[in-house]
């Protein structure tokens, strides 16, 4: 458990999108990486500015829709062919057509499985504790508020220099949040 | 738009009209040289080209009805494609005189020895294909005037009264549209044989009008994205958004399609997989091969990756293969039934859908150069359009 007192990070608190926006990509500008923005609602071209990296969320789909899919049709071609052939209106036992249902719904349904598990798991959630939560008026973060906090576990952190650097941005406040 | 951009839109409207007459010739001649082969060459082009202006048409609703900026700046576009309905219904006429090389139910004979053919005389008859062709013309040209007309309205007056038409007629619109649609094609192209019925199969139909309805949009917004008003406004999120309905679409089209054949093939009943027959039977298999390959697998792998909706070029030539294909596709479903045995192309079949196609591309370009390139005061669009990258 961390101790009460350590430093997360720094936040500052806009006003308006735009300007946590433009706050965001000079803070990406000036080095800063290890940092997130909260929003009421998506930003468009946030994301980015954050330096959104690749996940592997797309490689996780693929696989286990792959897995669905080839699993799927290999049921069905086992259970047809091996385990318990079955004449169907003379049809061979191997009919593939029939079996492209399934193989679709087990491939979407795998896919989609993963999609959500795997961005929840990448995203370490669910995490019934941030310390974000500290910084005051965060509730307003889903309202009407902007924050923009940057990380000490980030290498060009330095309490002063990070400071100086958001208050030059105009925030409503800039304060320190604790761990 | 620019006096550049419009000689160079004359100069490939006149290219057009020449290819397109000089088809049309060729075709002339066909007719009389060889008459039952232009009229099955002639159905087929017509309709591929008849099938791209409504799908403008049924794109141009679900936008005004679902908003999203990929729609704002290829109305012009679905808008010119749509517009070309009253040429269109010009073409069609020929068709009325080719009935009995086209049609078993319009063969006296055939009909004498058909009971099926006999008792659905009442309904499939000349008068009555050509009754209905002409109802469901005039009501999608008046509904495509009327988009229009509200469209370019909406152009000079910031007042949104203009849109809110839009959007009521698409509602209905949108209904209207497939109802009559299902009608016309199950007397186009489903009657060829007489015997099969699908009601899968002018599903399948709209939605491949569709697809080559967003193809080509993206192919116009490729070639025009560095020309005023678009240079500036175009990003790659539009062609990302287009690239994601051109996947829905592909995906849809093979979902409605894959959901015929198995219908029918596991029914198995003689008067239905015939159908099929005549489409897998000799040369034809290749041609059910070059469709799921790049009327499907290939379209779908590539539009998977994101990188590849966001680059122009490789997203445009994604979109060529699947409009390309879809003039197979449109030949598949009409000219089997005149070639149970095997697959026969025949000189006609090219010279039928360029003369066609010119004609249409000459008048979709006039249509384009009438009006401002992007659409105006479109209440839903301005803080999209200003925040766009």
């Amino acid at each position: 458990m961390k101790e009460k007192n350590t430093l997360y990070g720094l936040v500052a608190e806009f006003a308006d999108s735009s300007a946590v926006l433009k706050a965001t990509q000079r803070a990406y500008a000036n080095g800063y990486r290890n940092m997130d923005a909260y929003s009421p609602f998506p930003i468009h071209g946030l994301a980015e500015a954050l330096g959104r990296r690749r996940t592997a969320v797309p490689l996780i789909v693929l696989l286990s829709g792959m897995t669905g899919g080839l699993g799927g049709y290999f049921m069905e071609w086992y259970s047809m062919r091996v385990d318990f052939p079955f004449n169907i209106g003379g049809r061979p036992l191997h009919s593939w057509p029939a079996f492209i249902p399934i193989t679709f719904e087990l491939t979407v349904l795998c896919a989609a499985l993963s999609a959500i598990i795997g961005m929840l798991a990448l995203n370490r959630l669910p995490e019934p504790y941030h310390p974000i939560f500290n910084a005051p008026g965060f509730e307003r973060a889903s309202v009407d508020r902007f924050f923009l906090c940057i990380e000490s576990a980030d290498p060009k952190f330095t309490l002063t220099d990070t400071r100086n650097f958001l208050q030059d941005l105009n925030p409503i406040q800039v304060t320190e949040v604790r761990a | 738009m620019n006096e550049a951009l419009r000689a160079a839109l004359t100069r490939w409207q006149k290219i057009a009209l020449v290819a397109g007459l000089i088809g049309l010739a060729f075709c002339v001649l066909g007719a009389v040289v060889r008459t039952p082969q232009f009229f099955v060459s002639y159905l087929f082009g017509y309709l591929f080209w008849l099938g791209l202006a409504l799908g403008c048409f049924g794109v141009a609703m679900i936008h005004h009805l679902t908003g999203g900026r990929w729609g704002n700046v290829t109305r012009r576009f679905l808008e010119a494609g749509f517009m070309t309905l009253p040429v269109m219904a010009v073409l069609f006429v020929p068709v009325f005189f080719g009935l009995r090389f086209l049609y078993p139910w319009a063969k006296p004979a055939l009909v004498a020895e058909d009971e099926v053919l006999r008792h659905r005389r009442v309904y499939e008859n000349p008068g009555m294909f050509i009754g209905r062709s002409v109802l469901f013309f005039a009501i999608w040209i008046i509904m495509a005037w009327l988009l229009r007309k509200w469209s370019v309205q909406q152009d000079g007056t910031t007042d949104p009264a203009p849109t809110r038409r839009l959007r009521k007629l698409s509602g209905p619109g949108i209904v209207i549209y497939p109802v009559t649609a299902t009608f016309a094609y199950v007397d186009w192209i489903m009657s060829l044989e007489p015997d099969w019925y699908s009601t899968m199969f002018p599903v399948i139909i709209f939605i491949g009008q569709f697809l080559s309805a967003f193809a080509f949009a993206i192919i116009l917004l490729a070639w025009f994205r560095r020309e005023p008003p678009f240079v500036g406004v175009v990003s790659t999120t539009h062609f990302h958004h287009l690239g994601n309905l051109l996947l829905t679409f592909v995906m849809f089209w093979t979902y409605v399609s894959f959901g015929q054949l198995l219908i029918i093939w596991s029914g198995n009943l003689p008067q239905e997989i015939t159908w099929y027959l005549h489409r897998i039977a000799g040369g034809w298999k290749w041609i059910v091969v070059l469709l799921a390959l790049f009327h499907f697998f290939l379209p779908f792998f590539l539009l998977l990756f994101r990188a590849n909706k966001q680059r122009v070029v490789i997203l445009m030539s994604i979109a060529m293969v699947v409009f390309l294909v879809h003039i197979v596709n449109v030949f598949w479903m009409v000219v089997p039934s005149f070639y149970p045995q095997g697959i026969r192309i025949h000189w006609l079949d090219i010279a039928a859908p360029i003369g066609v196609g010119g004609i249409w591309i000459a008048v979709f370009l006039a249509n384009l150069k009438s009006r401002r390139l992007m659409p105006q005061n479109d209440p839903r669009m301005q803080p999209v359009i200003l925040h766009a990258k």
